[in-house]
């Protein structure tokens, strides 16, 4: 039951000559969702872009389920079943929404059933299905890569700070969203997040990245949990 | 530190074996070259020494196209082009004017000033600000092409398709036109040899290795290829004005793009970059096509283009280097210049109450999307001005904006009392500017010293024909190279460097510009503790010792919080604040920036 | 009226010959060199559909599918190995179009030959006789158009295929296969530059050259073009005008270069091209 279904052991990766992340391992059990914190330029992304297989890993290795993807290219990894919201340049810009989405997919025939799904999440898409992504807001460009991660129905989610830029009641939603889908799927996801807060509230345990290692980790639900964070981000 | 330095005495030795193999290996080929040429006549026969002539002239514009294409990095197919003008020049004069020694000097004169014009202006059309090399490439096939058409439509002035043929030309023994061709590609040789190898030739490598680190370092990369490409159009020129008084014959196919393509695949087989290599490689092909095109012509171009292909997917640095590995290890050289110091230029031109930086009002907007938005700052020398914000603020686009005039939307950017208008980077850099990027922004395939040599290139004109035995650096770059330990490395490889150890050297690179003003962009992203300290320090007496104005962009704010006499914070395109690190680490609204409602949660516990 | 035919024929004539160009260089961002060499094997096809006295028709099919296995074999032995080093890529691409060249000039010869056209002789379009088969490529030039904007834009293949163009890094995030989509782009763009060949070769002859004329100018016109299929069919005309404007009232010679020199300009002064900046 708390197998893990992520696990990466001892990777290093980084850009050309320049190491960010160093001999880091870390566990995500199944069902688990984990928040990944830490102050910027602290190798975040670059945990989650070094899962996708965008970056080549120095050393080490990562496994999905059993499942060793060190070596695989990002479609591979997808397939895998992980969903992946980057943070700049997640978004077809210049395709419909509709194209968007149906792109995450691999079966076609499976739209409708999986749209009807998340149409209560995120009502605001159902009449705007052919409207280009790049003229919708910032916030319901949010909106929308977790929509397609929803439609995907992954085994894993890695979001990437998906909160940047949206006003809270919108983060209450995404946050609500997030929870039933861990509630009716058990997805596994990893969050990168600057709120700290919401990622309290939607995952299990936190981690906390300086310099491509993790300084400190604990519960999300611990009375000490939000102090111990803010002594690391003390701006 | 001592183990630094320890480690980098080590390794200085061993390059400096490999400097006398390669010098022996290429003196041993000059002097076999310069055997043939002088005893070619006694051991070659008629028909052999014919060939040779026109395989010389060839091989001159093969080197040419090494020096373009090799070297610099711009692939051209056009150099036929010149060739064919310069033939054509000799063919027309003597054809429509005779032959005398007034008609081959004007004959001369036309092939000299007609190349050096066409290519003049081709390389305005090939090279300029943003250009894409695929487009410069492309117009390096229209050129050979056009002059092709223009010569099959000229009717008995150019002899159309069959060209110009039976003109009254020098009337001089083949021996005579051997040793001619064969001492002008002795001379060509020599000089691309001398020049590649100069302080002033790494700047063409550099401009192939990065050309826009070249632009940040005030090089005017479009300036110097027009007068390369000038320079060897000539030179091309000369060399079919040779082969058409030569051969007696000048047809459109010495213009064509099927000979400029040639001479690509040429250099290509020989080994681009090397210069000996397209030299030997045109020589070797131009004979064995010669013999092989009568017996079996159509199996020979298939042999050739496949080996092409073959080269250019598997082997791309080329066929004779592979063969002569023996001889010697392919490298820049084991030469090593001493380190001096560089008196810092006194302070000319400039008002001396204008402040280094000044913004006003700069805008930045891609059609809807505001990134930066009415910015208005002023930073002093000796002040290190930190620039902090979350992502997507727009801390590197206002780098941009300061220091290229092209790039910000509205608004002013004064350097140092000069407004930079829409100037292109190269010129803001001769206000006084200095920019480091995030990414070790340097050359690759140079050494350290060459590096630090071509960052000096505004300040002290790099020679044409010599390597000088001294590098001269502000004491700041100085002190940056000795305590980094890159002065015990003085040999090595750019890419061979650590990451901090190239980030230490974009560093030294853009101080020995002697700049006033220095924008760094995260100068310590992916630096070690030790690394990170060193910078710091370095930084910090950059402003307060030497008068320096930085401005550096950072996420580490511990870093910051060392060295920073200033805070500017942004957010979401404006500046929302400024101050000293106290007053802006403890104000409510940049805690609510970076920590979005981190603040607010241990108080609702 | 001639002016009008001459005009929208010769657009249908540059449209046809680009089309396929365009695809390559859209998705791979790469200047597949070899185009002149696809466009002459095309010719060769409808030369040996000729030979073998078959109908005329024959060699469109013949010519693409012939273009589809080559583009095959190119794309995994010499476009994919060069994907980091475009420059290379387009030289290597150069050498294959002289390599294919040779073959062709081994196997028939370097002589002059020519081709029975689909279709002969004239229609008469407001009184005046012109060449049936010019006529037809009209049609023939819409229909593509139409046929690859299709493609592109109502296929989950063409959806895919422009998510690649426009961002690959994120294509690959969602589990669609680049790799696979670039394979089958150059393939379909190659089969496409060798129907163009089959297309084009009624019109005048066929010999080992024929190609290379185009070659510049079908360049000239992707670089200059914008993203579409249909931005591409604005390009040619635009660009035919002023090719059949000069070849008329100046010469035939300076008309063959007119497309060249003009986009050269045009990319100089304005380097997006038609592209919205």
């Amino acid at each position: 039951m708390t197998q893990a279904l992520l696990q990466l052991k001892d990777v290093s990766s980084g850009y050309k000559a320049s190491l960010v992340l160093r001999k880091l391992s870390l566990s995500v059990a199944s069902g688990e969702a984990v928040a990944v914190l830490g102050k910027n330029g602290m190798g975040k992304s670059t945990l989650l872009k070094t899962i996708m297989g965008y970056l080549p890993k120095a050393s080490g290795a990562v496994h999905v389920g059993g499942l060793d993807i060190t070596r695989h290219g990002p479609h591979r990894v997808a397939r895998a079943g992980i969903a992946y919201a980057a943070q700049e340049h997640a978004l077809f810009t210049e395709l419909s929404i509709r194209d968007n989405l149906r792109l995450a997919l691999a079966k076609e025939s499976a739209f409708d059933e999986r749209f009807s799904e998340i149409e209560s999440v995120f009502p605001v898409f159902k009449t705007r299905l052919k409207q280009f992504a790049g003229t919708l807001s910032g916030g319901e460009q949010k909106m929308l890569l977790v929509a397609r991660a929803l439609m995907m129905r992954p085994a894993i989610m890695l979001l990437d700070e998906i909160t940047e830029g949206l006003q809270p009641s919108v983060i209450e939603r995404l946050a609500e969203a997030l929870l039933g889908e861990r509630k009716k799927r058990g997805t596994t996801m990893l969050l990168i997040e600057q709120n700290v807060p919401f990622a309290l509230k939607v995952s299990d345990r936190f981690l906390i990245l300086k310099q491509g290692e993790i300084v400190d980790e604990g519960s999300a639900k611990a009375a000490t949990a939000v102090q111990r964070i803010f002594d690391h981000l003390r701006v | 530190m001592a183990d630094v330095h320890t480690a980098t005495l080590q390794t200085a030795p061993a390059p400096a074996r490999q400097g006398p193999a390669k010098a022996r290996g290429l003196l041993l080929l000059g002097l076999a070259g310069i055997a043939l040429i002088a005893f070619g006549p006694w051991i070659f026969g008629t028909y052999l020494l014919n060939i040779l002539i026109k395989a010389f002239f060839f091989a001159i514009v093969a080197v040419t196209v090494d020096m373009l294409w090799g070297y610099t990095g711009y692939l051209t197919f056009g150099q036929s082009a010149f060739f064919g003008l310069g033939a054509y020049a000799a063919g027309l004069v003597f054809t429509h004017a005779g032959f005398s020694i007034s008609t081959a000097l004007a004959a001369l004169g036309l092939a000299i000033a007609g190349t050096a014009l066409v290519g003049a202006l081709v390389g305005w059309l090939s090279f300029y600000r943003g250009a894409s090399p695929f487009f410069a490439t492309v117009i390096s096939l229209v050129l050979p092409i056009v002059l092709t058409q223009l010569l099959l439509s000229g009717g008995a002035w150019t002899g159309s398709s069959s060209g110009l043929t039976g003109y009254e030309t020098f009337d001089l023994p083949l021996e005579a036109w051997y040793w001619i061709a064969g001492t002008a590609l002795a001379l060509v040789a020599l000089l691309g040899w001398l020049i590649v190898r100069s302080d002033a030739g790494r700047v063409l490598t550099a401009i192939r290795d990065n050309e826009s680190r070249c632009t940040y370092l005030g090089i005017r990369t479009s300036q110097v290829k027009i007068i390369l490409l000038s320079a060897t159009a000539v030179v091309a020129g000369l060399a079919g004005f040779g082969y058409g008084s030569f051969s007696g014959v000048v047809a459109p196919e010495l213009s064509g793009f099927v000979l400029g393509t040639e001479f690509i695949i040429w250099v290509a087989l020989g080994g681009r970059g090397t210069l000996w290599g397209p030299l030997l490689g045109a020589v070797l092909i131009s004979v064995v096509s010669a013999y092989l095109s009568s017996s079996m012509p159509f199996a020979w171009q298939l042999v050739l283009g496949c080996a092409f292909v073959f080269v250019i997917v598997l082997l791309p640095q080329g066929l004779v280097p592979l063969l002569l590995r023996p001889l010697h290890r392919s490298g820049p050289g084991a030469f090593e210049p001493a380190l001096i110091e560089r008196i810092a230029r006194p302070q000319t031109g400039r008002p001396a109450a204008a402040p280094a930086l000044v913004l006003q009002g700069v805008a930045k907007h891609y059609g809807h999307l505001k990134v930066l938005q009415g910015i208005d700052l002023a930073a002093e020398e000796g002040q290190l001005v930190g620039l902090i914000g979350p992502n997507g603020a727009g801390k590197t686009t206002l780098m941009r904006c300061m220091s290229d005039g092209a790039e910000r939307t509205a608004g002013g950017v004064n350097l140092c009392g000069h407004d930079i208008r829409t100037l292109p980077p190269e010129e803001c850099v001769r206000f006084g500017l200095g920019r480091k990027f995030q990414n070790a922004n340097i050359f690759d395939t140079l050494t350290v010293a060459a590096c630090l040599r071509i960052a000096g290139t505004i300040l002290e004109r790099p020679s044409l024909f010599t390597r000088s035995p001294t590098l001269a650096l502000p004491s700041y770059a100085l002190e940056v190279v000795r305590t980094t330990g890159l002065a015990g490395k003085l040999s090595a490889v750019a890419k061979d460097l650590s990451h901090g150890e190239q980030q230490a050297l974009e560093l030294a690179m853009v101080l020995a510009l002697e700049p006033k003003v220095v924008l760094l962009d995260e100068p310590t992203a992916g630096l070690t503790k030790t690394e990170r300290t060193q910078i710091g320090r370095i930084l910090s007496s950059l402003a307060l010792h030497h008068g320096l104005c930085c401005l550096l962009v950072e996420h580490d704010l511990d870093f910051v919080q060392e060295i920073a006499t200033r805070i500017v914070v942004l957010h979401q395109g404006l500046i929302v604040m400024q101050g000293s690190f106290e007053e802006v680490v403890h104000s409510d609204l940049v805690k609510t920036i970076y920590a979005g409602s981190a603040h607010a949660a241990p108080e609702a516990a | 009226m001639v002016f009008l035919l001459d005009w929208l024929t010769t657009a249908a004539m540059l449209f046809i010959v680009t089309a396929g160009l365009m695809m390559i260089f859209g998705v791979m961002k790469i200047v597949n060199f070899a185009h002149g060499a696809l466009l002459t094997l095309g010719g060769y096809a409808s030369f040996v559909v000729t030979q073998l006295r078959l109908d005329p028709w024959l060699s469109w099919p013949l010519a693409l599918l012939a273009g589809v296995v080559v583009g095959c074999v190119v794309e995994a032995v010499i476009v994919r190995p060069l994907y980091k080093r475009p420059l290379d890529a387009i030289l290597a691409t150069w050498g294959l179009g002289i390599v294919i060249g040779q073959l062709i000039v081994i196997a028939f010869g370097r002589g002059v030959q020519f081709v029975d056209a689909p279709l002969q002789g004239t229609w008469s379009i407001a009184g005046l006789p012109y060449s049936a088969y010019r006529l037809v490529l009209i049609p023939v030039a819409l229909g593509l158009c139409a046929l690859l904007t299709g493609l592109l834009n109502g296929t989950r293949f063409g959806v895919k295929t422009r998510a690649v163009i426009m961002n690959e890094e994120l294509a690959r995030g969602l589990g669609i296969h680049s790799g696979r989509i670039r394979f089958v782009t150059f393939a379909l763009g190659a089969g496409i530059g060798t129907l163009a060949g089959a297309l084009i070769t009624p019109l005048s002859s066929v010999d080992p050259d024929m190609g290379l004329p185009w070659l510049v100018g079908a360049f000239m016109l992707v670089m200059v073009s914008g993203h579409s299929m249909f931005s591409l069919l604005v390009t040619c005309l635009v660009f035919g005008a002023c090719q059949v404007l000069v070849s008329t009232y100046l010469s035939p010679v300076l008309g063959g270069l007119t497309i060249a020199v003009l986009a050269a300009l045009m990319l100089r002064i304005r380097p997006q091209g038609f592209a919205h900046g």
